[in-house]
């Protein structure tokens, strides 16, 4: 039957999560190790680092850091993605620099940033900026190369300006492309910050992870990560899923009138 | 007011041999030949859509407005109707002007896919009115329609000509009965590379076209 109506029953997303949870306390109860807590210690914590605002302090550093890579990363890799997708020439010279800076370890450019430019806040965002843009380049590259000829040619009859094009004809078709490097930039975009907090900055939950690990903390390091999947994913809820649904609306339009 | 001097145009070999021709306010052009001689072709070189045709080719296209119907409706399926006809610079009220016009009354708030291809292509007529064009091209407007649909379409494309005398239209057809409805001026394209084989103008008398085009026939079967 849900195979046939193609969507799967609500419970089914509440089992593989929640045994894994109990598993966990399960064998954390049998082990008694301060190595292994229990999931609830780990709840313990979290209420604990929240009450004294610790919490609050270090994740809306994180966050502040990642909204701040996320766009500058979004904005800069959408420009060269849509100008590498657009032109040959363009493409063929960038592309070998666009493969290099894809390879490119991430912890590399970390350190290299931060060597340069020393341990300030400035070094550490364009650290995760340069890891990022290449991958939202590529997405959207492969976008504007699959642009519709026909609606370009209609906009240059119709003589639509370079917003109207960019607005009314480009974003539209590039949307799917850009929701994509929106979700893996979101994800590898506060994985780096870590790491970046952890190497060279005061705050953040890289900087809380550090700190815990100095003393084999894993309830907080636990607490720390849980914490920030948790806002990532109320960004996918709050923002990520209502703009697709909205985006994505005349695709499925109501009623087709025929 | 549009004047072609083009010296040709090729894909890997030439499609459109030197085509010489001016066109008038007023004129209503059939072109007509034989499919895939390069009819589409002529009509984006005249559009300016073909970048490889320098702009002096054709004289005074940049005074003009140019409204284009594509084969498909070429509507933006991710905005409205009447967005698709504020893009071209009409307001929101002339666009709904433009969409009574041609029988789409009321359907402002549609999207191009929830309309089937006949009423899609009427929207996408209107599109070319909302510029309020000096020269309408036409690309095969009746192509894929049922007859009645397709009569009704030229009934109201006849009507637009009529209400708008200074306007210049050409309409790219298969069939010479298009031309007996709509046309006062008759364009044959054939050949290798094409030319403009036939350019005149044609009167009323029944069954005069559908003469003319079997001699025309005959002359590309005797030339090759």
């Amino acid at each position: 039957m849900s195979k046939l109506s193609g969507r799967p029953p609500a419970w089914s997303y509440w089992v593989v999560l929640p045994s894994f949870v109990l598993l966990w306390g399960l064998i954390a109860w049998l082990l008694e190790s301060p190595l292994l807590p229990t999931p609830l210690h780990v709840l313990d914590t979290l209420m604990r680092e929240s009450a004294s605002g610790e919490l609050w302090h270090h994740l809306s550093a994180t966050l502040g850091r990642v909204i701040v890579a996320f766009t500058l990363a979004m904005l800069l890799g959408t420009a060269i993605g849509i100008v590498m997708g657009r032109s040959k020439t363009t493409n063929a010279l960038f592309d070998p620099m666009l493969v290099l800076l894809l390879n490119l370890p991430a912890l590399v450019t970390i350190i290299l940033m931060y060597v340069w430019f020393g341990l300030v806040e400035v070094a550490a965002v364009m650290a995760v900026v340069i890891n990022k843009v290449p991958n939202v380049a590529v997405t959207v590259r492969e976008g504007a190369k699959s642009l519709d000829h026909r609606l370009e040619e209609m906009a240059t009859v119709y003589e639509f300006t370079r917003w109207q094009r960019f607005r009314d004809v480009w974003v539209p078709q590039l949307f799917p492309y850009l929701m994509a490097a929106t979700r893996g930039g979101l994800a590898l975009i506060w994985k780096i910050v870590l790491v970046v907090e952890l190497l060279g900055r005061s705050s953040g939950v890289g900087f809380q992870l550090h700190l815990s690990f100095q003393v084999f903390d894993v309830a907080a390091i636990l607490a720390y990560s849980l914490a920030f999947i948790a806002v990532v994913q109320l960004i996918e809820l709050a923002i990520l899923q209502p703009l697709e649904r909205r985006s994505s609306r005349w695709r499925h339009p109501e009623a087709a009138h025929a | 007011m549009l004047e072609l001097q083009i010296a040709g145009r090729s894909f890997g070999q030439p499609v459109l041999g030197e085509i010489f021709a001016t066109i008038e306010r007023g004129d209503r052009i059939c072109l007509l030949g034989p499919s895939g001689i390069g009819k589409t072709t002529l009509l984006n070189v005249i559009a300016g859509l073909d970048k490889t045709i320098p702009a002096e080719a054709i004289i005074g296209r940049e005074k003009l407005r140019v409204g284009y119907l594509f084969q498909e409706h070429r509507l933006l399926p991710w905005r409205t109707l009447n967005a698709n006809l504020q893009l071209v610079g009409a307001t929101s009220q002339e666009a709904e002007d433009h969409l009574a016009n041609v029988g789409l009354k009321g359907y402002g708030h549609y999207l191009p896919d929830q309309l089937s291809l006949g009423m899609a292509r009427r929207a996408a007529l209107a599109r070319c009115l909302a510029v309020r064009p000096d020269l309408l091209l036409l690309d095969e407007p009746f192509a894929s329609l049922d007859p009645v649909m397709a009569g009704e379409l030229k009934i109201l494309i006849a009507g637009i000509m009529d209400v708008n005398p200074g306007m210049a239209m050409i309409c790219v057809t298969h069939d010479g009965g298009d031309a007996e409805i709509l046309a006062n001026r008759l364009w044959y394209l054939d050949g290798k590379p094409a030319r403009l084989q036939w350019d005149d103008r044609i009167g009323s008398e029944p069954g005069l076209i559908d003469g003319l085009l079997g001699r025309l026939r005959r002359l590309d079967l005797a030339g090759s």
